[in-house]
């Protein structure tokens, strides 16, 4: 099933028990331009051996890509900075040989797939590596297409990579690499920017590799992830905090919370409840059966009585009448979709990449106009009112702050918004005090932006969007790149907004959080508004959620196996009764 | 993102060597130039037309349609007016520069015309590698290549800047000039900051791509040379040479009595 | 300045002009829409990027701005022209950087980090040098090609290049030289001493100095008073064939094209600039 060529990468045989990789007291520190020292890694021991797949979890600034870097030479050889210890592969120092050279050793696949793409079209992109090896064009040809086929993209050789979706950007980024026929495959977060489809196409590429008996490395961006793999690395401040089989790293849910990694929520209720441990859905769903749990009916109840309450029932702030939008020279993004939206309420926009959720989102503050139907804001259609004038209602946090910060400092940051609207200085100064305290960085007005944590550029830009009043804030996948703490306050930061009178709008693709946070659930699938109601309900739906290529979070599945859905661990365990 | 021209097909012209393409599009440029007399860019762009029907390029002409007009039609009349002939016609206008202005302004619809059916039949690789076998040094082609593999990355990342300064309050399109320009700070800053934070992380992929692991590289893309590249190479140069002949050395197919 | 060509050995050189390019026609191609002379330029914001990538990425601006000049072409202004438009957007890039430090009373000689109001004079200093040589280089090309009078387009090319950046591009390189240079990516960063040119470069900036003003007062000069219309500003020329092509102004102006040419050799760009 697999092409022949591409298993005579794999691995060794099995008796050969030498370690592909052999890592001795790393230790590196990056060198900035300005000379300073960042410690990075703090001596660290690891041995990969061969057909071995290792899960590295841990927090930002763990340790994780830098790990990654040293094991093919990038690391001391293309990055600055101070180096001790060792790293081998396949019994040859990386000091000795260049990234370059250990290429047919070590493959290497970066998180963000749009600065490892180089090429104009996919055949190209796969064959750059081979080119640089002087690989015979006979050879590469038959090489490109047996990579291509492993990731799913035969057919789509002549495609220009701009034309790709992120899923399918990061699979050519594996092609490309496998293609070189590596011995070892290291991939940094290959999940992290995308939508759960792509991330499902990259779990279905990895499995298949995984099938193949590859020696892989892969740094995961969630626990989940990690449960399929033949051991399990954790990292915290630079050093290996833990190291072993799934089954004992994974089920030690506080041990992970404290390391700042999202425990797994199967292990997480078990432990809380006191039983043995558990890493999926289903087993975790046994051993609650076999120990005679199920949902008190009561105590449900009352769950769903007090989502009753906290349903809101304010002024209509958002009315959207049979909407549809069509980008030019393609059909439309957003069809006959109508939505009402109550001051107060917090609602999670979901939907894979494309389905229209972001361009629903920019009719609303009147970044795009509707090409049929009306969008009302507070009872006034957007259409003659200018972004400017909605901003003032309707503030939006776009996904990346990087494509919002420019200033030198974050008071200037965040005093852009008000400064637009002509405020006088004392009540911008007053605005942006009020704005950096909601978020958490008061006393930083004067720092560098760019010099920042990705969590906290985010929470600047929040910032620079709440200085501006908006009663509605929409914040368009605020948690992505961040790590699990992060995310966490990101979310802690968006119902306090919420509590404090904003009316919430997210769009995001992390189901959890939506289970943890938003009242309400608005599905978007193909341009249309799939479905919309309560988040417990909504979730509760898992045939309409798989159609529209979703899944429940695993608490939410392991409720409704039990019977009902449930929104948290802490829910779970209120409601779950031994009999 | 498509913002390119290039719009793939099997065509006699898409099948040309680049290096054939890049002789007759050269000779086209040039000859286009060569003198004043509409006769020859209005014969040229017939023949481009004729080209560009072979190539099935209409949609890419058609995405251009709009400037090719737009700059053809305002140096016709700008030099109608402006130019100044011995034959009067109409008013300020004397058929010389009469003449003249629709000479120009075929030469301009014709280079346009002609690069556009250049871009739509050959792809940006095929260009590269034509480049490369022509001599360029092959960092240089890389360097070029991967430009054009970012442009739509960086088209896109602009797009989403202007968007979220604009939610933001800002506005470009009031005030006085200086105005508007310092208003294009919070636009330039973030899209050349990404861009340059992009860089580390193109050398760490690039450097795990074995790039430049050896001296030799191959290419996958192979460049064949057939019997119709080499008669529309030699007819290319003959008319390179005709055009450097024409603009040099002869008076031929200028505009008697146009004051020059 | 050997740079020019050593910079191909450096891997993030190499990335930095891909980059380069790609913006500046990123930011390009929008404005496209809406040509000044149509086919030959346009209102152009992206020319607030030459002077700072230059003074950030020294030679890897120069093949950048030139690069990615020629992209912008690619989407509806191709033609005979863009062979002059290379060769001045590449002295876009290069003038900048070349110049930086050497222009006695005007240079601060610290890096341009644009501290101080000493410093953006001198910047704006520089970059009036950078779009005096591309203007020169570009109308007189387009006057060898008989497509447009010297007068018209060398005065729009040089206010496109030197008014824009000179408003806003110091902002712009106040904002990102110390934290480009905290990434490592200043071009005297990545770069090894061995692999540039070193000297005083007297003569470089000298043969830059006279032929870029050189170029354009005289090109100027001649295109306009030859119509007897002297003190009228270049459009009111523009159309006029009589001073089209004019051997006498293509044949005045070799000898500064070769003074622009030869600066390539002789220039000697500074490295031992004070942090500022």
């Amino acid at each position: 099933m697999f092409p022949p060529d591409l298993r005579a990468g794999a691995p060794a045989p099995p008796q050969e028990k030498t370690a592909a990789v052999t890592v001795q007291d790393l230790a590196f520190a990056y060198r900035t331009g300005d000379g300073a020292l960042v410690p990075a890694l703090r001596g660290v021991n690891l041995e990969i051996f061969p057909g071995e797949v290792v899960a590295v979890l841990g927090p930002s600034g763990a340790g994780k890509s830098t790990l990654c870097y040293c094991l093919n030479g990038l690391i001391p050889h293309v990055i600055r900075g101070e180096w001790s210890g060792e790293v081998r592969v396949f019994g040859r120092s990386t000091r000795a040989a260049r990234p370059a050279e250990l290429a047919v050793d070590v493959g290497m696949v970066f998180q963000d797939f749009e600065t490892q793409l180089f090429s104009t079209n996919v055949e190209l992109e796969v064959a750059f590596g081979l080119e640089n090896l002087a690989t015979p064009p006979a050879e590469m040809r038959r090489r490109v297409a047996e990579a291509l086929a492993l990731v799913g993209l035969a057919g789509l050789g002549r495609r220009e990579p701009a034309t790709l979706s992120g899923g399918q950007k990061q699979r050519l980024a594996i092609a490309a690499v496998l293609a070189m026929r590596p011995r070892v495959l290291v991939l940094d977060e290959p999940t992290t920017d995308l939508d759960p489809r792509g991330r499902e196409e990259i779990v279905q590429v990895l499995d298949r590799l995984r099938a193949q008996g590859r020696t892989m490395l892969v740094v995961e961006h969630e626990t989940e992830q990690a449960v399929s793999a033949d051991r399990v690395v954790v990292l915290e401040g630079g050093r290996v905090a833990a190291s072993g089989p799934p089954a004992e790293i994974l089920t030690d849910a506080d041990g992970l919370e404290a390391r700042g990694i999202q425990p797994l929520a199967s292990a997480a209720l078990l432990s809380r409840l006191g039983l043995p441990p558990a890493l999926t859905v289903e087993d975790a769903v046994r051993v609650l059966r076999e120990a005679g749990y199920r949902i008190d009916p009561d105590r449900y109840a009352a769950l769903v009585r007090s989502d009753r309450a906290r349903s809101a029932d304010g002024d209509e702030v958002v009315a959207v009448d049979d909407v549809t939008f069509a980008y030019p020279r393609s059909g439309p993004a957003v069809r006959g979709v109508r939505l009402r939206i109550r001051r107060g309420e917090c609602v999670a926009i979901v939907g894979h990449n494309g389905s229209g959720k972001t361009t629903l989102a920019k009719l609303l503050n009147g970044l795009l106009a509707p090409a049929a139907g009306d969008v009302r804001i507070r009872g006034r259609s957007t259409r003659g009112q200018s972004v400017l004038q909605l901003g003032r209602t309707v503030g939006y946090v776009f996904q990346n702050p990087d494509h919002q910060i420019f200033a030198e400092t974050v008071y200037d940051e965040v005093a852009f918004g008000p400064r637009n609207q002509g405020l006088a200085e004392r009540e911008v100064r007053a605005r942006v005090d009020e704005a950096l305290a909601a978020v958490g960085l008061s006393g930083r007005e004067g720092e560098d932006p760019f010099a920042m944590t990705r969590g906290e550029r985010q929470r600047v830009a929040v910032a620079s969007v709440l200085a501006t009043r908006p009663e509605v804030i929409i914040l368009d996948e605020p948690t992505t790149g961040l790590d699990y703490r992060e995310q966490r306050r990101m979310m802690d930061l968006v119902q306090r907004l919420n509590a404090a009178g904003h009316t919430i709008i997210m769009i995001t693709h992390a189901l959890w959080l939506v289970a943890a946070y938003a009242h309400r659930t608005v599905v978007m699938r193909d341009g249309a508004l799939w479905m919309d109601g309560p988040t417990r309900e909504v979730l509760a739906r898992e045939a309409e959620l798989t159609e529209a290529a979703l899944r429940p979070p695993p608490i939410v599945r392991i409720g409704l196996a039990l019977g009902a859905p449930l929104l948290s661990v802490d829910e779970a365990v209120a409601v779950l009764r031994r009999t | 993102m498509d913002i390119y021209l290039y719009v793939p097909a099997d065509t006699p012209v898409h099948r040309l060597d680049p290096r054939a393409k890049m002789a007759a599009l050269l000779a086209v440029l040039l000859l286009a130039v060569a003198a004043d007399h509409p006769l020859l860019p209005g014969a040229l762009l017939g023949a481009v037309v004729l080209v560009a029907h072979a190539g099935r390029a209409w949609g890419a002409l058609r995405r251009v349609r709009a400037l090719i007009l737009l700059i053809a039609s305002f140096s016709t009349l700008t030099w109608s007016v402006f130019a100044r002939g011995t034959t009067p016609l109409l008013g300020p206008v004397e058929v010389e520069a009469l003449l003249f202005g629709v000479g120009t302004g075929l030469k301009l619809a014709c280079t346009i015309a002609a690069s556009v059916v250049f871009l739509a039949t050959t792809s940006n690789e095929e260009i590269t590698v034509g480049l490369i076998r022509l001599g360029l040094p092959y960092p240089v082609a890389f360097a070029f290549s991967t430009a054009l593999r970012l442009v739509p990355t960086f088209v896109g990342a602009g797009a989403t800047i202007l968007e979220a300064q604009k939610s933001r309050g800002l506005d470009v399109e009031s005030g006085g000039l200086i105005q508007r320009m310092r208003r294009h700070l919070p636009l330039v800053v973030p899209i050349l900051a990404v861009a340059i934070r992009s860089t580390n992380q193109l050398a760490l992929a690039l450097e795990s791509r074995g790039f430049r692991a050896r001296p030799d590289r191959t290419y996958y893309l192979e460049l064949r040379f057939r019997a119709a590249d080499r008669v529309v190479t030699a007819v290319s140069l003959v008319l390179i040479v005709l055009a450097l002949y024409l603009r040099l050395f002869t008076r031929a197919l200028r505009i008697p009595g146009l004051l020059t | 300045m050997k740079e020019l060509l050593t910079m191909w050995k450096h891997t993030r050189m190499i990335i930095l002009v891909a980059v380069v390019a790609a913006v500046y026609a990123a930011v390009l191609i929008p404005f496209k829409a809406i040509p000044l002379i149509p086919g030959y330029t346009e209102i152009r914001v992206a020319q607030v990027i030459p002077p700072v990538a230059s003074l950030l990425f020294g030679p890897a601006a120069a093949w950048g701005t030139a690069i990615g000049n020629l992209i912008g072409d690619l989407f509806g202004t191709f033609g005979p022209g863009s062979l002059f438009g290379f060769i001045g957007n590449f002295y876009l890039g290069l003038v900048p950087y070349a110049l930086w430090g050497r222009l006695g009373p005007l240079s601060t000689g610290r890096e341009p980090a644009m501290a101080g109001a000493a410093q953006v004079v001198e910047f704006a200093a520089v970059t009036l040098v950078s779009a005096l040589a591309t203007a020169g280089i570009i109308a007189w090309g387009l006057e060898v090609l008989r497509l447009l009078p010297f007068a018209a387009l060398g005065t729009i090319i040089v206010l496109n290049d030197f008014i824009f950046p000179a408003v806003v591009s110091p902002v712009v390189l106040y904002l990102l030289y110390r934290r480009v240079k905290r990434w490592g990516l200043l071009w005297t960063q990545i770069m090894p001493r061995e692999d540039i040119s070193t000297g005083r470069g007297v003569l470089g900036t000298a043969l830059l100095l006279v032929g870029s003003f050189g170029a354009v007062i005289l090109g100027n000069w001649i295109s306009i008073s030859r119509g007897a219309l002297a003190g009228a500003a270049g459009f009111q020329q523009f159309g006029n064939p009589q001073v089209v092509g004019q051997p006498g102004l293509v044949w005045t102006l070799v000898p500064f094209m070769v003074m622009l040419a030869l600066a390539l050799v002789f220039c000697r760009p500074r490295t031992d600039l004070a942090a500022s």
